[in-house]
Parts: C-alpha cells; structure tokens; sequence
C-alpha cells in the first residue's frame, strides 16, 4: 500500500495524499483482504466504479490464476520423492507463518498491563473456546468485538497547569 | 458442493476477517470439521499454492474453492474473495472520517485479536499434520522466527523451505 501511495499520489499525481490516507483508512476498516479493498478505494478515487472494479481485477485475476498452475505443478509432483520432500518443507515453514500471523496480530498490544490484559482476555479467550470447547467462529469473533468496544483505553492523564 | 453454497461459506468467512489467513478458522470449520469435503492437508497445500506466487494474502481462498469443486468452485472463491472489497465505496462515501472513532477502532481491534486466537486454534492441527520430524519441526520454528522478527518476504522463506526439503532427500 506504502509503494502504490508513492506511486499514485507522489509521482503520477492521480490522486491527494488526503485521498490516499482516506483509503488507507477505510481499507483497513473493510472486512476481508485489506489490500484488495485499498485498491478499489483507489480505483474509485481515479475512475469511479470502472477503476474499482479493474484495480481489484488487476491485482487479484492474474495471481489467483497462477495460484491453482502453482497447486496443479504441487500435485502433479506429490509422488516424486524428491519434490514430496521439498513440499513436506515447504508446509512446514507455512505452519511456522501461521504462528507468525498470530503474533503479528497480537504482539502490538502488548503493551502495558490494562492493552496486555486485554489481549490476552479476547485472544486467549478466543483460543480456548474454539480449541476446547469447539465453539464455531462466528459468535466467538461477536463477543471479541464487544468486548472490543466496551474495553477501551483509559484517558491520557491531564496535564496539571499549576505544575503542581 | 453447490458453487453458491461455497461462495457464502467464503463470502461469510471474508466478511469475519481482516487479515488475509484471518479467514483461515472459519474455512476449517466450514470445509474440514463441519462437511469434511478438505482435509488438513489439503488446506495446508492451498496456503502453500496461494503463498508462493505473487499477489494478496487472501489468495489461498482460490485454491480452496478449486480443491473443492474444480474451475466452478474456484470462480465463487475468487468472486467471494474480492466481494468485500468493494464494500470500501459506500463506506468511503458514508464513513469518511468516522474511522477514527474509537469504538469503531475498538471494535476492529477486538475482531483482531479474537481472529488471532481462532487462527491459534486452527493452526494447532495444522502444525501437527505438517511436522513430521526433527527436519519439519525446525523449519517451522524457523520459519516462525524469520517471518516475525525480520523482513524476509514470505515468498523466499517458501523457496528456501522447498530447498531445503529437497536437499534434505538427496543428501
């Protein structure tokens, strides 16, 4: 998103940086996949519903394409010995990026007890109910976003003029 | 499957997350557990597939759509996967400034976390059908390691894995 600003608002010009930030903003508020919803907030900046339907089909028809030749190339293989074993690998080090994800997600909020007590209570609790109890998704991400609401972060304390 | 019935089943998965593998606990639950059309490793393939080429995270989803029922399949998970997308235009048309409204920032952070330990409890089962040995369980450690702690574009980190797999039977 940080090179298609640079190149869209600094260099071509199509668009404002106040336009980008608001993109930006609203991209990362959009459910699903926020780059995909970034550049149709773009496309629809530069060309209206035109530009947001081939921004979104630019970046995701050629890929998703290449994706399932990429599956097909993995299954053709799965029987050669060598290449199950660079596939064992490679599944492998995609459930290590699976960790990763869930630290990325969680890791920023550590940060003082009430933001640290807080993620541990929503995405912990989340982990137990789906793992122990086999709770189905939808109303456990329901609960983890009330509770998102009604936990915010306390005030910044007041300046004291007086200094005193 | 009805190509329809998988597409609300990703289109209900897209809209419950905002992080490409965030949808991941949803498809499990939806394609492993609940119609057991997917196995495990089947969907660590898709992840897989979807990670080594070019493009968004959420691409997995394609694969997934395949997997389960060939080029029909595949169409309804890439039209739920760009769906969402443009729910961006009614909201940059009403939302505006609104996004910085700290119960809407509230509300997205509480969905993020409670993704991320929906995405732990997915990934449990997944970890265990992809270790197999000493070899697997120290690439995904560090494969854990690299992907947190630096840059390195997950992409590589595939390539690397592959070669390592690979150097790993013929030695």
């Amino acid at each position: 998103m940080a090179v298609l600003g640079r190149e869209l608002a600094d260099r071509l010009g199509w668009i404002t940086p106040e336009d980008y930030a608001l993109a930006f903003a609203i991209a990362r508020v959009t459910p699903g996949t926020n780059i995909i919803a970034f550049c149709a907030a773009v496309g629809w900046q530069v060309l209206r519903f035109t530009g947001a339907l081939a921004a979104v089909l630019a970046l995701t028809a050629p890929t998703a394409v290449l994706s399932v030749f990429i599956l097909k190339l993995l299954e053709s293989g799965s029987e050669h010995p060598f290449l199950m074993g660079a596939i064992a690998a490679t599944v492998a080090a995609v459930s290590g990026m699976m960790w990763s994800i869930v630290w990325m997600l969680v890791g920023p909020h550590f940060k003082g007890i009430n933001k640290s007590s807080r993620a541990v209570i929503i995405a912990g609790g989340s982990f137990v109910a789906s793992w122990m109890f086999n709770i189905t998704p939808v109303p456990i991400l329901g609960i983890a976003t009330l509770i998102g609401v009604l936990w915010q972060d306390p005030p910044p304390p007041k300046k004291d003029d007086a200094g005193a | 499957m009805n190509p329809l019935v998988i597409y609300l089943l990703l289109l209900k998965a897209s809209l419950t997350s905002f992080s490409g593998l965030g949808s991941l606990p949803m498809i499990r639950n939806d394609f492993v557990i609940e119609r057991h059309v997917l196995t495990d490793r089947q969907v660590n393939m898709a992840v897989v597939a979807g990670r080594t080429g070019p493009g968004p995270f959420g691409l997995y989803l394609v694969v997934i759509g395949y997997q389960v029922d060939g080029i029909p399949g595949g169409i309804a998970e890439f039209l739920a996967l760009i769906t969402p997308a443009f729910l961006v235009l009614p909201m940059m048309h009403w939302l505006g400034k609104r996004a910085d409204n700290p119960r809407i920032r509230g509300a997205i952070r509480g969905l993020l976390l409670g993704s991320a330990g929906l995405l732990a409890a997915a990934s449990v089962p997944l970890s265990r059908d992809a270790i197999t040995g000493k070899l697997s369980l120290a690439i995904m450690v560090a494969s854990f390691a690299l992907l947190s702690f630096t840059k390195l574009e997950s992409a590589w980190l595939m390539v690397g894995a592959a070669a390592i797999g690979l150097a790993a039977k013929l030695f």
